[in-house]
């Protein structure tokens, strides 16, 4: 997957999770989790959705890397490039 | 290779939210429970042709849905349901009535608080303050136990006020006598004052065929008249349970919602299981009337806490039912809530399980009827009458609780000793529901899901 398509997968994972998800005002660079109003026990769904879908393993100690939609792409482009 | 990832104990909520989590991610997850419908304390049944639901009066913690961050979007979010396919009413008030006078609260707390003012106008600010530092509070913070009771005082400093507050919010979700931690008092306080009460616009069979769907949907697997006789144990792994049919499934880990002195029981657990057996519980008195009776009753309220007196404790009675306070509940007194031809009223009253324990058949059924009668008369006071209007009645008492439920001694609010983070000896068997620490149909879904999110998802 390339960067653009990493990020729809991400966006269509938290339109899942948050169907009151309003991504018209979205900033890449800025918390995902300020934006949208979101709690830790919903990050957590999106690392489990990410496994789910790719198998991918993510350790605690790197959810931080998760913070920005702009941060997860970077993170997951190497992870996700041959898929 | 086990038969299951997953073995959940119970097909109450908490148990049917965890199997929701663990299922959603994979995990190939059964639940099993004794009973031939999901539920445990907050389900139904069928009365003289009447669906009558058993638990639940009103469930706490409303929030719109556009209030992302509230408990009760939080939970739809992690159970992968909308809001949208949940409609739910709002309550049309409710009361506190005590000798002294009343306090009308609704689905917004500056109700309460100009309640507070009216009946109280010494204590409006201190009351504030009282909000203002539980709004602060992290009631999930680990910290040792604190009274709410000298916690709420040393703010008002009025205990007819207090006894008040706390009636409402002990009723509906306190395990121990007297007291109240500090944490779950915080949580009632929001739940019940600042959040407020609704129902699903449908019944309580609805909003349970919609958690079983959801969990099937998932691939879990549920098996009903099931009834746990013992966890597998072996070391220090549990590693499945047989069932009184003599079947037995093996799995990777274990939940048991079935609370602590029965998980203590069915495990083997080394520990003196009387420790965790709550005092509190109660009788109910279900009265159905016809419709024509609304005019001589009272039509605007959905739930009236009562004490008969401005001294309230809250302990297990020294009889077998306290008809001098309870809750009375309307349970079709929500907003758009169509009437029909039939409209239940529902009692409730602290009760003491080892005195109904001890009756011969026979008295039971006697004390039952009486206990009915007690609770219709201390009701009539403040709802207006309507004993001689009733259609059908039923009631249950502690030991119907227990039959059902398989809550120690009927003890609805479970253990006075919580275990937040679900452990018990055994690396693999966890405990959720209402022994973990939350309570209510929001707290007990939440602490399903928040045992598996912490310990089941690896």
């Amino acid at each position: 997957m390339n960067r653009n398509e990493i990020r729809d997968v991400l966006l269509e994972i938290i339109a899942d999770i948050d169907e009151e998800a309003d991504f018209a005002a979205l900033d890449d660079h800025k918390p995902l989790r300020d934006q949208l109003d979101l709690d830790s026990m919903d990050f957590l769904d999106i690392v489990m959705e990410l496994r789910k879908r790719y198998k991918l393993q993510i350790p605690e100690d790197e959810y931080p890397e998760l913070a920005t939609l702009s941060s997860c792409v970077n993170y997951l482009e190497p992870k996700l490039r041959h898929i | 290779m086990s038969d299951y990832q997953l073995i959940i104990i119970g097909a109450g909520l908490s148990g049917l939210a965890a199997g929701i989590r663990a299922a959603r991610f994979g995990k190939k997850t059964l639940i099993v429970d004794q009973h031939y419908r999901p539920g445990g304390l907050n389900s139904y049944y069928k009365f003289q042709g009447h669906l009558l639901e058993t638990g639940l009066h009103a469930i706490t913690n409303f929030a719109p849905p556009t209030r992302k961050k509230a408990p009760l979007n939080l939970l739809f979010r992690q159970l992968q349901l909308s809001r949208r396919d949940f409609p739910v009413r709002e309550q049309l008030g409710s009361e506190i009535a005590f000798p002294a006078g009343s306090l009308h609260f609704a689905n917004d707390p500056d109700l309460l608080q100009a309640e507070v003012e009216r009946l109280f106008p010494a204590c409006g600010e201190a009351f504030h303050q009282l909000r203002r530092a539980i709004a602060a509070h992290d009631p999930f913070a680990s910290a040792p136990w604190r009274s709410a009771r000298s916690f709420v005082a040393s703010y008002l400093k009025e205990p007819l006020l207090e006894n008040m507050l706390f009636l409402p919010l002990m009723l509906y979700g306190n395990a121990e006598e007297n007291d109240m931690a500090l944490s779950q008092f915080v949580i009632m306080f929001r739940a019940v004052f600042e959040e407020g009460l609704f129902r699903p616009e449908a019944d309580m069979r609805a909003f349970l065929d919609l958690l079983v769907d959801q969990y099937e949907g998932f691939g879990g697997t549920i098996r009903y008249r099931a009834e746990v006789e013992k966890i597998l144990i072996k070391n220090d792994r549990a590693y499945g349970i047989r069932l009184a049919d003599g079947s037995s499934y093996t799995a990777e880990a274990l939940l048991s919602t079935a609370g602590l002195p029965e998980t203590i029981r069915i495990s083997g657990w080394q520990t003196p299981s009387a420790t965790y057996s709550g005092k509190m519980s109660f009788t109910e008195t279900i009265s159905l009337l016809p419709n024509a009776v609304r005019s001589s009753i009272r039509q605007d309220r959905t739930l009236i806490f009562y004490s008969s007196s401005d001294q309230f404790s809250y302990r297990r009675p020294q009889t077998l039912q306290d008809s001098s306070w309870g809750v009375i509940c309307f349970p079709d007194n929500f907003e758009g809530i169509p009437h029909k031809e039939f409209f239940p009223i529902r009692v409730t009253n602290p009760a003491s399980y080892p005195l109904w324990r001890a009756l011969d058949s026979e008295t039971y059924a006697q004390e039952k009827t009486a206990c009915r009668r007690a609770a219709v008369q201390a009701s009539e006071r403040y709802t207006g009458p309507y004993g001689q209007a009733i259609v059908h009645q039923d009631s249950f008492t502690p030991l119907t609780i227990e039959r059902f439920t398989r809550k120690a001694e009927g003890a609805v609010y479970g253990s006075p000793i919580k275990i937040p983070d679900g452990k018990t000896p055994w690396s693999n068997l966890f405990i959720a529901g209402t022994d973990q620490g939350y309570l209510g149909i929001v707290g007990s879904m939440l602490s399903g899901i928040s045992i598996v999110n912490r310990h089941l998802l690896d």
